[in-house]
């Protein structure tokens, strides 16, 4: 029961990291249809920045927060700019293998900058609260290290926050016309290269802050974005991707099953049950399990 | 193929042949000179022909892939799937059942081709991202089974071992230039396939579903069966490379399998021009014998190990940007 009871937090928690990180590959998707592939790289670096702010800046973590977010939403403006921008217009497939490209490259200068060895944010430099051992406990023996509420709790503000931003402000409503029509969107006055990069730097400013929850959990590495990455990307796909809140459910589903796999099923498959989830979804019904708000084709 | 004989392809021909060579000696120098503070020589010429072998062995994968990413134009990031396929196949026939290497190898292809059309079967209707995703979702699927099936494949990570040499009447093919001209008259098979297959109603069918699936099919293309024809057809070849490197490699395991390999024979292919057998084998030649070139310790210093896929990436969005047909393409 306490072992069950873990396993559903573990599931939340993760589900919640993934949820941010789906949102940035979601909202991508729904205005340029670009499955924008170096987005879970931007959350490792999120990770990487976050850990090298306190470590060798010695900036608290409440500072280095913020400034991760801030940072790597430069990153992914950065890279709308230099890679994506210019193929606009090009065939999907282009912007397809440049993403790709864009991938494997920042992947590689992490490795450069940072190797290859984990890392994990040093107890010492963290906020006391963050410790493992400070936790709730449970009925049934269980425990909720307070981490873990911080984590279920920022995600959740931060989804909250994103869907007010969409539906009640006037970026969100320029970035839902973007999603409808783009070139209709630019008639009417819109701009839609700036809307296209904030939504760049929305997207890679919450993967910022996943990287961050992660590295509070498990340790940073260089494919840290490319494993959670994929993860993520099921779940977008798993909630209809365009989708915003059909991207928050899929990564709680998602991050449950994951967990519930590894602990019942086999470790070695926790990353094979995204996958399998992943194909079956868009085998089976494409516009994923609550339908989709915006994107154009199957 | 009334182009038979031109002076066009007899030049590429000789180019194809000597493109390794030439590489050979890049990559020669790039090992002396990044080793000479340790020994004063040059690497032993079997070093060398093998990395001239995998130089052909890419070659004839990046055609493979090429016939479902160039010819269709669908997007396969999962192409090391079939690769794995025919590996495991071939090794697990070879080294656990006594199987000849001469009938391990038609089988390998057979089941990798086999695979294609399971893959391809649900994934006819989906285009673009989609496709891409889901070939990728296979391969990374069979990749953890095989690193954690140990019941079948035998060894902790996906390890098949002691792989023997294929043998004819009693003569082993263990030498490294065995090898090279075994590698030579598959390549030379495949590339011939892919040439016919090309240049012929199939070819031409393939091409029509690549510019507009809608306009093939109201022209009377079944547009499926010939979809199901390049994913057999690719996957076969994958079959093929994977059941040649089973015995090339002697001892195979999971990591030879992994996502990025995809990715790299997904990059020559691009390199070369999508859609392009040229271009593919060109491609290929060129990132399959860089690798002594980008290893740390020449250009790149020691401290930056690993970054060659760094540079493969910056190829890729380069090429995108400025150059979208490939360095053998007319600029699209």
């Amino acid at each position: 029961m306490a072992q069950f009871l873990e396993q559903i937090i573990n599931g939340l928690v993760l589900g919640g990291i993934y949820a941010l990180i789906a949102v940035g590959y979601t909202m991508v998707y729904g205005i340029i249809q670009l499955i924008n592939f170096a987005h879970g790289e931007i959350f490792m670096f999120g990770a990487y920045i976050a850990l090298m702010l306190i470590t060798v800046f010695g900036i608290p973590f409440w500072v280095a927060l913020p400034l991760s977010m801030i940072l790597c939403g430069m990153l992914g403006m950065l890279m709308d700019l230099v890679a994506y921008r210019p193929l606009r217009n090009a065939p999907r497939l282009s912007a397809l293998i440049t993403a790709i490209g864009m991938s494997l490259a920042l992947q590689n200068l992490a490795r450069m900058i940072w190797s290859a060895r984990p890392r994990q944010f040093p107890s010492e430099v963290l906020p006391t609260i963050f410790l493992s051992q400070n936790a709730v406990s449970l009925p049934g023996g269980a425990t909720l290290p307070y981490r873990d509420v911080f984590i279920i709790l920022l995600a959740l503000v931060l989804m909250v926050a994103l869907n007010r931003l969409i539906y009640l402000t006037k970026i969100g409503k320029a970035m839902r016309a973007c999603a409808q029509n783009p070139v209709a969107a630019n008639l009417m006055g819109i701009r839609t290269n700036r809307v296209i990069a904030i939504t760049f730097i929305i997207g890679s400013a919450l993967g910022a802050v996943a990287g961050v929850m992660v590295g509070l959990r498990e340790v940073v590495t260089p494919t840290m974005g490319y494993y959670k990455g994929v993860a993520a990307f099921a779940a977008a796909v798993l909630g209809g991707i365009g989708n915003i809140t059909g991207a928050m459910l899929g990564g709680i589903i998602i991050g449950l099953a994951e967990v519930f796999g590894a602990g019942y099923i086999s470790s070695g498959y926790r990353l094979a049950i995204a996958y399998i989830i992943m194909i079956a979804v868009i085998v089976i019904r494409p516009s994923g399990l609550f339908g989709r708000s915006t994107g154009h084709r199957a | 193929m009334k182009d038979r004989l031109t002076p066009k392809n007899i030049i590429f021909a000789l180019f194809v042949c000597f493109l390794p060579l030439l590489m050979y000696g890049i990559d020669a120098i790039a090992l002396f000179l990044s080793h000479q503070d340790i020994y004063l020589s040059l690497p032993s010429g079997d070093y060398m022909l093998r990395i001239i072998v995998r130089a052909y062995l890419y070659m004839l994968l990046a055609i493979g892939l090429n016939i479902v990413c160039g010819f269709t134009g669908l997007l396969d990031l999962g192409y090391v799937g079939f690769y794995l396929i025919g590996g495991y196949t071939a090794g697990l026939l070879m080294a656990r059942l006594g199987v000849s290497y001469w009938i391990a190898l038609p089988l390998a292809v057979l089941n990798g081709a086999l695979w294609g059309l399971l893959r391809g079967a649900p994934t006819l209707r989906l285009t673009g991202d989609y496709f891409a995703i889901v070939t990728f979702g296979f391969a990374e699927l069979l990749f953890r089974i095989v690193k954690n099936e140990q019941w079948l494949i035998g060894g902790p990570n996906g390890l098949v071992r002691d792989i023997p040499p294929p043998a004819i009447l009693g003569v082993v093919f263990n030498q490294n230039w065995h090898n090279y001209y075994h590698i030579l008259i598959l390549l030379t098979l495949v590339v011939f396939i892919a040439y016919r297959l090309q240049h012929s109603r199939v070819g031409r069918a393939w091409v029509a579903i690549r510019e507009d699936e809608q306009a093939a099919e109201s022209m009377g293309i079944d547009v499926s069966r010939y979809k199901a024809l390049a994913f057999a057809v690719s996957a076969a070849i994958g079959g093929l490379g994977g059941g040649f490197v089973a015995q090339f490699q002697v001892n195979i395991s999971a990591p030879f399998f992994e996502f990025w390999e995809s990715i790299l024979i997904l990059c020559m292919v691009v390199l070369g021009g999508m859609g392009s057998i040229r271009g593919a084998m060109i491609g290929a030649a060129i990132l399959g014998s860089l690798g002594e070139v980008l290893r740390p310790g020449f250009i790149i210093p020691y401290q930056f190990g690993g970054s060659r896929y760094l540079i493969f990436g910056i190829i890729l969005i380069l090429l995108m940007r400025f150059r979208p047909g490939g360095l053998t393409l007319k600029k699209a």
